[in-house]
């Protein structure tokens, strides 16, 4: 039986491109020029469906198109063609009833009243979704423990430091109990501490109470510790939508270490060549290793290098999203 | 669903007043301030008196009248619906998102994104000058008489609030300032202090039929002051005014659902 919470069909949307006249008369040229604009493909065909407690990553390089894909999903934006449904609800055209449905947590925008307290924000929301006294006192509670809000509940959003906020923000996206969560960049600027505390209580969250998210993040960390599920998009085309693992396996598979020796090590590190592993550069007693780790794992070539040396230092390079995808690019369009 | 938004308007209004005068010492140098500044525009009236007897059949207190309703009425605008020039630069700063994820109406959130409570001092100025018109002038009330004058109020302060919000409206439009729209908020309350009759031809031509302020005010204070109409127009044109400034809130009801459907679809 299935559950859709969210589905995107054929989702399609494109933006005039402003002509820009340069030069001094560039202004009045523009006025009078009337051949038509350009257009500018955001979004170019995107369809997936996600079911009810669903954890799902939604990544891609800048541009790709992903916030312009939730904007639509949210009811922001109206796409130029297509169709989506979100909880039943057709978004564009039931903006107001598509609210009580969804949370969202923009992580470069609050959704916070700016001059107000926090507990004066929460208490508004409570108004505007109209949450029975009791559960908002549930919720509350709830939100306080576990993200630790106490200590700044009476302090003005703008007096907030980022992870803070962004505490705040996520307790005000779930006081009315949406049975959606979009979550634009929630780890952004957050230290680690911070990075964890929050992918703990969105694993819980999701665990527990079923919450369908649609996680849109940079961070392949957030990904790795949160989504089952990856969908890929790249300038506005879905590149991959499936298993992490997968994925993982087939392309995020190639990683690099730098290590650093004592003194410049044995030319004899040159034999590690083969075919997972691979000795990028030699600059001194500085060797970077570019490898296949489903092959080979980071401790294992540390060990191997080291018969070559004594190694002072070393670190791991983590694989980007942009490189994962460049590397897609590189293999065939999944 | 619309009674639990205009309880939440309020509520966000209460709170944004509160905080607003929890500095005390701010605020009430605000106000005062704002009270003084508008001190000047009566004492150039009261100037204009002394020096001519009358202003085309109008005594003093006549026009004093048509003063006090006027400031009156723009204040109260001028605080609670100032939120609405806010809009320009929310969406320069791509704050307005967030107003459409929320399930209330885009334009109550955008009227109580702001107060402006030193406004008050046009509104106390202009009270004082409304009081002083009526103890001057022998005025027979009814209670048809008072029923007119809040109209006046209250139809003023809708149009009022039509108009800043067409300022808002076009701004999604154009990414300047579109300060036009200021002559006809500010420098309408300013014309509309005065008698029509005294105005230009095209003057009069668009402030009592292109933007019913005339309407408002004029016709209405006409009556209450049991005044013939120099422009010869019979008495129930008063009963315009109401009718005008519904239409035309109407009409910018329709232009800002424009505004919204075109943010939505350029996205910005």
């Amino acid at each position: 039986m299935t559950d859709t919470m969210i589905s995107a069909q054929k989702l399609i949307k494109t933006f005039p491109i402003k002509k820009h006249h340069a030069g001094a008369l560039g202004a009045l040229r523009g006025l009078v020029d009337r051949t038509p604009d350009e257009q500018f493909t955001a979004v170019d065909n995107i369809s997936f469906e996600i079911e009810r407690g669903e954890m799902v990553g939604y990544i891609g390089p800048n541009g790709a198109g992903k916030s312009t894909t939730i904007k639509m999903l949210t009811g922001i934006l109206v796409p130029s063609s297509g169709e989506a449904t979100v909880a039943g609800i057709t978004p564009w055209e039931n903006r107001k009833q598509l609210a009580r449905q969804i949370g969202v947590v923009f992580g470069q925008r609050t959704q916070l009243w700016w001059d107000l307290a926090l507990i004066d924000s929460l208490d508004l929301l409570r108004h505007m979704y109209q949450v029975p006294e009791k559960r908002f006192r549930e919720n509350l509670d709830h939100a306080r423990e576990l993200l630790d809000l106490d200590d700044f509940l009476r302090t003005p959003v703008r007096q907030l430091s980022l992870g803070q906020r962004m505490r705040g923000d996520l307790a005000a996206a779930l006081l009315h109990d949406p049975p959606i969560l979009y979550l634009d960049e929630p780890t952004i600027g957050l230290d680690i501490v911070a990075k964890a505390r929050m992918r703990e209580f969105l694993s819980a969250l999701n665990r527990d109470r079923q919450v369908t998210i649609l996680l849109t993040t940079h961070d392949l960390a957030d990904i790795e510790h949160l989504c089952k599920r990856i969908i890929v998009i790249d300038h506005g085309q879905v590149m991959y939508d499936g298993g992490l693992d997968a994925l993982r396996g087939r392309f995020g598979g190639k990683r690099h270490i730098t290590v650093d020796f004592e003194q410049e090590p044995d030319d004899a590190i040159m034999t590690l060549h083969n075919g997972q592993i691979s000795v990028v550069e030699r600059t001194g007693p500085r060797v970077r290793i570019a490898f296949d780790r489903t092959a080979i794992t980071a401790p294992e070539l540390l060990a191997r290098a080291g018969r070559y040396g004594s190694v002072r230092d070393m670190s791991i390079e983590e694989p980007q999203i942009e490189e994962v995808i460049r590397q897609m690019y590189e293999g065939a369009r999944v | 669903m619309l009674r639990n938004e205009l309880a939440v308007t309020l509520r966000i209004m209460g709170i944004r007043w509160r905080g607003q005068m929890a500095y005390r010492a701010s605020f009430w140098m605000q106000v005062v301030s704002n009270f003084i500044i508008n001190t000047a525009e009566v004492l150039a009236l009261f100037a204009m008196f002394y020096r001519f007897d009358d202003l085309g059949g109008w005594t003093l207190a006549e026009v004093a009248f048509l003063h006090g309703i006027s400031m009156i009425t723009f204040s109260i605008a001028d605080t609670i619906v100032v939120g609405l020039n806010a809009v320009p630069n929310q969406i320069r700063m791509g704050e307005f998102d967030r107003v459409l994820i929320r399930p209330m109406s885009s334009w109550l959130q955008s009227v109580v994104s702001e107060v402006s409570l030193r406004h008050l001092g046009q509104f106390s100025q202009g009270l004082i000058v409304f009081i002083y018109a009526v103890s001057n002038l022998s005025i027979e009330w009814s209670l048809a008489k008072v029923g007119v004058v809040a109209m006046m109020v209250i139809v003023g302060f809708a149009l009022f609030s039509a108009l800043f919000t067409v300022e808002a409206i076009l701004s999604f439009w154009t990414v300047n300032g579109v300060e036009a729209v200021n002559a006809f908020t500010y420098g309408g309350s300013t014309l509309a202090r005065f008698p029509l009759h005294v105005l230009e031809r095209w003057m009069r031509f668009l402030f009592l039929w292109m933007v019913p302020v005339g309407f408002v005010s004029y016709y209405p204070t006409l009556y209450v002051l049991g005044k013939e109409d120099p422009l010869g127009n019979p008495a129930w044109f008063m009963f315009l005014g109401p009718l005008f400034v519904l239409l035309f809130c109407l009409l910018i009801a329709w232009g800002w659902g424009q505004a919204i459907r075109r943010y939505r679809s350029t996205g910005s």
